[in-house]
């Protein structure tokens, strides 16, 4: 009981003296979760809905791709773009191994499938009537789209804070492709993991305890959206 | 004279069946036409076509002598032209104002002028003051008068009208009805389908019949006819 206190006294410490490892772990998560985001949101979105809404051939096969990549193990994005990334890899010529570049694309690998499945499912689920009523009121179909999309806007927006979470939480791409470096690929799971392996339970713990505290605030934040929107 | 609308084989499937299936029909410009049958006769799906928001599986459709060639392009430039009140309409997320407001936005209508035909239409449907509610809190039969007033705003060259008067009270049928009357003063011509025998005979005009999909009577030439 006195080490889980301990550990919880330690981290409390180090957060009010605002430790400059833990606030910079702490920023380098929130960018590249932000960042990873932000880009995978920008082909997410439209294939969610693409898929969501249209009947192509293939689709099916698009559907159960979708649902296998939100499946992938976060190991195994970092080993592929590692491969890609690396010296000897395609794109070794831009020196983007160890940095937050290159956690950011795997976080844009790891959140692109999650955004477009769940916009997907929002497209599936929400009323037909939409996209029939914005044509016959004028639109083309980008705008009518685009209707759509406003109109689905928190099954869009939960999307978006599902994907930002699993980037925020994962550890295995941003160890094997940002190198863990301190101050500047460090990211508060990268952090714990390293910590807690060196015995540094409190520091752990107090990283842990922001990362709970970013989840929160977030979700919050979705909920005051949510209730906004509302009638 | 040109018809406004010239349905030529006309033919719409819905997996191996025909769900509709006009050899010719023509709709001349102007009044008011009706479209009855009951249930399932195909009246939704030929408002569809009408509406170019579905093409048909086979045949040709011309609309004010220009055949419909459904490219997007084209589409776009005649749905602006025909709006189409579904039976059980959708209204976006926002206010009544936005609602009705928001295909005049497309059209590019300025501020101004924009205003004062939401409030126009809102007037006219019997929703003066409803501007600021919330399109999602109103009763079936406001948002049934709030999509009506959305389509009128925009003043169409054709109005479809899917069962008007459903879901709407004794006295909002009568402000729809005199209101549907006065569409072809206002250089509108309305299509209304309605499975109500007693409806057909009150707004005045044509009538055809559809049963399991194909016309069988078209009364009221020479604006409507079966050629």
């Amino acid at each position: 009981m006195d080490f889980l206190t301990d550990s919880v006294r330690a981290a409390l410490v180090l957060i009010l003296a605002l430790d400059p490892d833990i606030a910079s772990a702490a920023l380098t998560s929130l960018q590249v979760a932000a960042c990873s985001i932000l880009l995978a949101a920008i082909p997410a979105i439209p294939v969610g809905l693409a898929v969501g809404l249209l009947d192509f051939p293939g689709r099916r096969a698009a559907v159960l791709a979708l649902n296998s990549l939100m499946a992938v193990p976060t190991v195994l994005v970092g080993l592929l773009v590692y491969m890609v990334i690396s010296r000897r890899g395609p794109l070794g010529g831009l020196d983007l191994l160890f940095t937050p570049s290159a956690i950011v694309l795997g976080g844009i690998l790891l959140a692109g499938p999650i955004v477009a499945t769940l916009v997907m499912n929002a497209a599936e689920g929400a009323d037909r009537r939409i996209i029939p009523t914005a044509m016959t009121l004028g639109a083309g179909p980008l705008r009518a789209g685009l209707k759509f999309a406003a109109e689905i806007r928190l099954g869009i927006v939960a999307a978006l804070v599902a994907g930002f979470g699993r980037v925020l939480s994962e550890v295995g791409v941003a160890m094997m492709l940002g190198g863990n470096i301190r101050g500047y690929t460090r990211t508060m799971t990268t952090a714990i993991a390293l910590e807690t392996g060196k015995g540094e339970f409190g520091t752990g713990v107090g990283l842990g305890l922001i990362l709970m505290t970013i989840a929160l605030l977030v979700n919050i934040l979705f909920n005051l959206v949510l209730q906004r929107s509302r009638p | 004279m040109t018809a406004l609308y010239a349905l030529e084989g006309i033919r719409k499937s819905r997996g191996p069946v025909f769900s509709l299936a006009i050899p010719a029909l023509e709709l001349m410009e102007g009044g008011i036409h009706a479209l009855s049958g009951a249930n399932g006769s195909g009246k939704s799906t030929l408002l569809s076509l009408l509406a170019f928001l579905d093409r048909p599986t086979e045949g040709r459709l011309r609309f004010a002598g220009e055949t419909v060639s459904w490219n997007t392009r084209s589409l776009a430039r005649l749905r602006r032209q025909v709006t189409l009140l579904h039976q059980s309409p959708w209204l976006f997320r926002g206010s009544v104002f936005e609602n009705v407001a928001w295909g005049l936005a497309l059209r590019g209508v300025n501020g101004g002028t924009r205003r004062t035909r939401v409030f126009e239409a809102l007037e006219a449907v019997g929703l003066s003051g409803f501007e600021k509610r919330d399109a999602q809190s109103l009763s079936g039969g406001e948002a049934q008068r709030t999509a009506m007033a959305r389509a009128i705003a925009l003043e169409p060259r054709v109005l479809l009208l899917d069962e008007p008067y459903s879901g709407v009270d004794r006295a909002a049928v009568e402000t729809a009805e005199s209101l549907i009357a006065s569409m072809p003063a206002r250089g509108t011509t309305v299509l209304l389908t309605t499975h109500d025998t007693a409806q057909l005979a009150r707004p005045g005009g044509n009538i055809i019949r559809l049963a399991e999909g194909k016309v069988v009577s078209a009364k009221g030439a020479p604006s409507c006819a079966v050629v």
